[in-house]
């Protein structure tokens, strides 16, 4: 079987770069990318779009296709990781460590299933339990709204400068992993629970598709968003911007649910009871 | 301006000098850790401020919000560095790494 495996990639890999020998030049000005598309974006995406960033203007409308199939990409990654770690056996634990907390004495407790984690007294905690850490605590406490004010305006900001959909939803989701850290999984559990995350990408996958099914039902092609402007109200070139932001939105969304997913997966491997 | 502009950058560089020295030349991980924690953010400081100060050689609103935004990455710098050096020492002290001392 392993053989079997082998000669599959080596035969691929050498198809693949046996393929690469057409390519044109390197940096070739004749080729046809240079000759025909390139020229057509740099001349036609603003007046089409009225996007200044050509790049956002081609991966979020002449190319919508395959930013949406990244998104879900992105979500089956998720997905993959949440079916191969998840753990829903609830097995029965032979003891749990609970802190008294005006002492600092840690009991180990047996047959502790229907005790509360958190009490005023008494607080459940891990084997790898630290103390709270006033410093680390209140810088991140400081840093977190920054940050998730600046993932916002990526994203918002994704016409004019570098950035979108993707990087913003990276950052939201970084700053509430760094929350996650700096305090524990149980505290950032009841703030965005495993569902709200699943929720949340789910949500962004299909605020995608449906921008683009919405185009559907105007009477155009999927994602061709000029048919949107009946609905917005303005001309197909604004309706064009308009849409674009959307779509960022939908991939912010369907990023950041899924990196905070993907965090409490490995993080407590799967378990959700305990971790960092 | 541009004297002070030189000057700023080449202190900013002096502080990145000692700090990369530091961090090849001290003996173990906390020691390691002062320079890559202090010496980093105040090179940092110093450089910003010279590109800030380089920015604004000619005063309009638009350079003006570029530089704010540069002192805003050092405020930035200035509570997240030493706060992830702390996480780190702390988390090496737990682990029970034990500090060097010079006679055992």
């Amino acid at each position: 079987m392993k053989i079997i495996g082998i000669i599959t990639i080596l035969l691929s890999g050498s198809i693949m770069i046996y393929s690469t020998l057409d390519f044109p030049e390197w940096g070739d000005p004749l080729s046809p990318a240079n000759t025909h598309l390139s020229v057509y974006y740099i001349e036609n995406s603003m007046p089409d779009t009225s996007v200044p960033n050509i790049v956002t203007a081609i991966l979020a409308d002449y190319r919508s296709y395959d930013t949406m199939f990244e998104t879900t990409v992105i979500f089956a990654a998720g997905l993959a990781c949440f079916l191969l770690l998840r753990n829903f056996r609830k097995k029965k634990k032979e003891y749990s460590l609970y802190r008294h907390i005006p002492t600092g004495v840690t009991l180990k407790i047996k047959n502790s299933a229907d005790l509360a984690d958190d009490t005023k007294l008494f607080q459940r905690i891990d084997s790898t339990w630290v103390p709270f850490d006033l410093v680390t605590r209140t810088a991140s406490g400081l840093i977190v709204p920054f940050i998730q004010i600046f993932a916002l305006y990526v994203i918002a900001h994704g016409h004019h400068s570098p950035g979108g959909g993707f990087q913003g939803g990276v950052i939201f989701g970084a700053a509430f992993i760094l929350f996650a850290i700096s305090y524990s999984l149980r505290e950032s559990l009841k703030i965005i629970s495993e569902k709200t995350a699943v929720i949340l990408s789910c949500v962004g996958v299909m605020i995608y598709a449906g921008t683009g099914l919405l185009c559907l039902l105007f009477g155009s092609n999927f994602l061709n968003y000029g048919s949107l402007a009946q609905i917005l109200f303005t001309d197909p070139v604004s309706a064009r911007s308009l849409a674009i932001l959307f779509v960022e939105i939908g991939v912010g969304l369907a990023v950041a649910g899924v990196m905070i997913w993907l965090y409490y997966n490995i993080s407590s491997s799967g378990k959700y009871n305990q971790g960092l | 301006m541009d004297f002070f502009v030189i000057l700023l950058m080449l202190l900013g560089a002096l502080f990145f000098t000692g700090g990369s020295i530091g961090i090849i030349r001290f003996p173990d991980f906390f020691t390691r850790l002062h320079p890559a924690g202090k010496l980093d953010t105040m090179g940092l400081l110093f450089t910003m401020a010279s590109c800030s100060l380089y920015n604004v050689n000619d005063f309009n609103l638009n350079n003006f919000l570029v530089s704010l935004k540069i002192i805003f990455i050092v405020a930035f710098i200035f509570i997240t560095s030493p706060t992830a050096t702390h996480a780190i020492a702390d988390a090496g002290l737990r682990a029970g790494l034990v500090p060097w001392t010079k006679k055992r």
